[in-house]
């Protein structure tokens, strides 16, 4: 309740939430509305422009931009919510063994993220998808791999510093198990710093795949994403410029959106991090 | 100094050794024979066998990495798969200074503009100037580069005509890559440099100047900028690693025969040493970048002593 007492008294964070809902909830019923598949092609109506049918217009092939909009929505929310999920559960449950036990697993860890952390965020990417094969599952993989990383250090960190505690240490006098003190005292006490880098990664994670889909190595056409709808609208600019305007100003809006509620998110959680 | 300088690069040998190991692993887990792309269908088993020793690839994994570790000692990167004959290492010669070109420039330009940028924001706080580069730092950082690309595209090549929309080789041809890559790298150095100019301006030594009759200007220029300056170095090296990488998504946009290009290129055609030659190189140069402004931090800090 205080968390909501908060949010309505920061107004930016506020709407942004309202943003990321409204997308969430538009790429999930805008395709019942439309009555026709992303795919559904219409040589006798293309490059239409925005009007009554076809909200958005149709593109070269005569498809519903509106209609792609929203499921390269889906599949953008899908990937980054399965991709921060992944590398959020990989890196705290990495760093908090590895905080918490210190010794081998530590240095071990420490020395494998040293290595993905080397790696510029992009090009590995590039290497994963590159290499393996553009399909979703591959990209998430890829995007997972990207942010597990960081993660891990931070949790890390974190249970380093729990670690010196009394109340652990009181607990592990009462007789708790590592088990325990683990699952009990310091993933209770982690979960937030957690919470707060996932929140703030999910907007860097679409704005990768984004970049993914419009070099060509992400998600593959027909199939719709922001990315690769800015891609082939490129080269109909001159002519027909909304066909990437539209998806760059849907994929501007959610990563804007998004940035600010990660911001706000850290904000309200973790009195250490300032908006300054 | 030396002491120190010895102690980094000897702990970035095992990072640039992992980075390798993932780089040959995933070029191994890669679907597709290396011998059937480069010579098609062999159907005489002798000839393939001669074909995979020629390659190495009859030697076992350990020893096959050894091999790759040293060639890329040697900046061999072996052959292209697409163009048989063509040194990778000849490809990535043409394309590299491309790219670092183009990076490069547009991080001279986020540095001209960011910096001072930043200051006035902080000597104003909270004033309109303030939020107008504070909404501006957010757009940077938040709008992709192929998004901006679009834009300008849109409005200066296609509906003023003043620039051309592609190409590469003439000075015009130049000035919009440079205008979408600068952005972000621009927005990171801006909102640094504001807030540790912001930082610096709450010191104690701050006031004293001021206290002691300093002028205003004096105050920002020898105590507060020269202070920030530390934090603001090293916010350049992750300016120009931003460059770098956002110059692949650019080149594809603006044609620009750059590694950007020559790696989805690659991509598409299956071209597996020079995606793996891509990926280690950028891997070193990123790391070099963050040995450097170490350095740089340490030359600047007085406070720092590395021994």
């Amino acid at each position: 309740m205080t968390a909501w007492r908060a949010l309505r008294r920061d107004r930016p964070t506020l709407l942004a939430v309202c943003t990321v809902a409204a997308l969430v909830i538009a790429s999930l019923v805008v395709p019942f509305t439309t009555h026709v598949a992303y795919d559904t092609q219409d040589l006798s109506r293309t490059f239409q422009g925005p009007g009554p049918g076809h909200w958005l217009g149709t593109d070269q092939f005569g498809r519903d931009i509106l209609t792609r909009a929203a499921y390269g929505g889906r599949i953008s929310f899908l990937i980054s919510g399965t991709a921060v999920l992944t590398h959020t559960l990989i890196g705290l449950t990495g760093g908090m063994l590895a905080g918490y036990f210190g010794g081998t697993i530590d240095s071990v860890l420490m020395r494998v993220t040293d290595v993905f952390l080397a790696f510029p965020p992009l090009l590995f990417l590039i290497l994963i998808t590159g290499l393996l094969g553009p399909s979703i599952v591959n990209i998430i993989l890829a995007l997972s791999l990207v942010g597990w990383a960081g993660m891990a250090r931070q949790v890390r960190a974190e249970a380093l510093a729990l670690r010196q505690h009394e109340f652990i240490t009181a607990a592990r006098a009462l007789g708790a198990t590592d088990r325990r003190i683990v699952v009990r005292y310091v993933l209770a006490n982690i979960l937030t710093v957690a919470l707060v880098r996932a929140s703030l990664d999910v907007g860097p994670v679409i704005l990768s795949e984004a970049t993914l889909s419009f070099l060509g190595i992400g998600i593959q056409p027909p199939t719709p994403s922001w990315g690769v709808m800015i891609a082939e609208g490129l080269p109909h600019l001159r002519t027909y410029p909304y066909l990437a305007v539209i998806p760059s100003v849907v994929l501007s809006i959610a990563i804007l959106a998004l940035t600010f509620v990660g911001e706000g998110t850290a904000e309200l959680l973790d009195p250490k991090w300032r908006r300054r | 100094m030396a002491r120190y300088l010895i102690y980094r690069v000897a702990g970035m040998l095992p990072i640039v050794l992992g980075v390798t190991i993932i780089v040959f692993a995933a070029g191994r887990l890669a679907p597709g024979d290396p011998v059937q792309i480069l010579f098609g269908d062999i159907s005489n088993p002798a000839v393939e066998a001669r074909a995979r020793a020629q390659l190495g690839l009859d030697r076992p994994l350990p020893v096959q990495y050894v091999r790759f570790l040293g060639g890329l000692a040697r900046f061999d990167f072996g052959t292209s798969y697409a163009y048989p004959g063509i040194r990778v290492s000849a490809m990535v010669a043409d394309a590299l200074p491309v790219s670092m070109a183009l990076g490069t420039l547009a991080l001279v330009v986020a540095v001209v503009l960011g910096v001072p940028l930043g200051i006035l924001a902080a000597l104003h706080r909270q004033s309109l100037i303030d939020h107008i580069v504070r909404f501006f730092t957010l757009l940077g950082i938040a709008v992709p580069f192929f998004v901006v690309a679009v834009g300008l595209v849109l409005v200066f090549s296609l509906r003023l005509r003043w620039l051309p929309v592609s190409g590469w080789g003439d000075p015009a041809h130049v000035v919009l890559p440079v205008v979408v890559l600068m952005l972000r790298p621009m927005a990171y150095i801006t909102r640094i440099t504001r807030l540790s100019i912001l930082q610096v301006l709450g010191e104690d030594y701050i006031r004293t100047a001021r206290a002691k009759g300093l002028a205003s200007w004096a105050v920002t220029a020898r105590h507060a900028f020269r202070n920030a300056a530390i934090t603001i170095v090293t916010t350049v090296g992750l300016a120009l690693s931003l460059a770098f990488t956002g110059a692949f998504v650019t080149e594809i946009i603006f044609g620009i025969p750059g590694m950007g290009r020559a790696t989805v290129t690659a991509i598409f055609q299956r071209d597996y040493p020079v995606i793996q030659a891509v990926v280690v190189l950028y891997t070193a140069l990123f790391l070099l970048l963050n040995l450097l402004m170490d350095l740089a931090y340490a030359a600047l800090d007085p406070r720092i002593r590395y021994t």
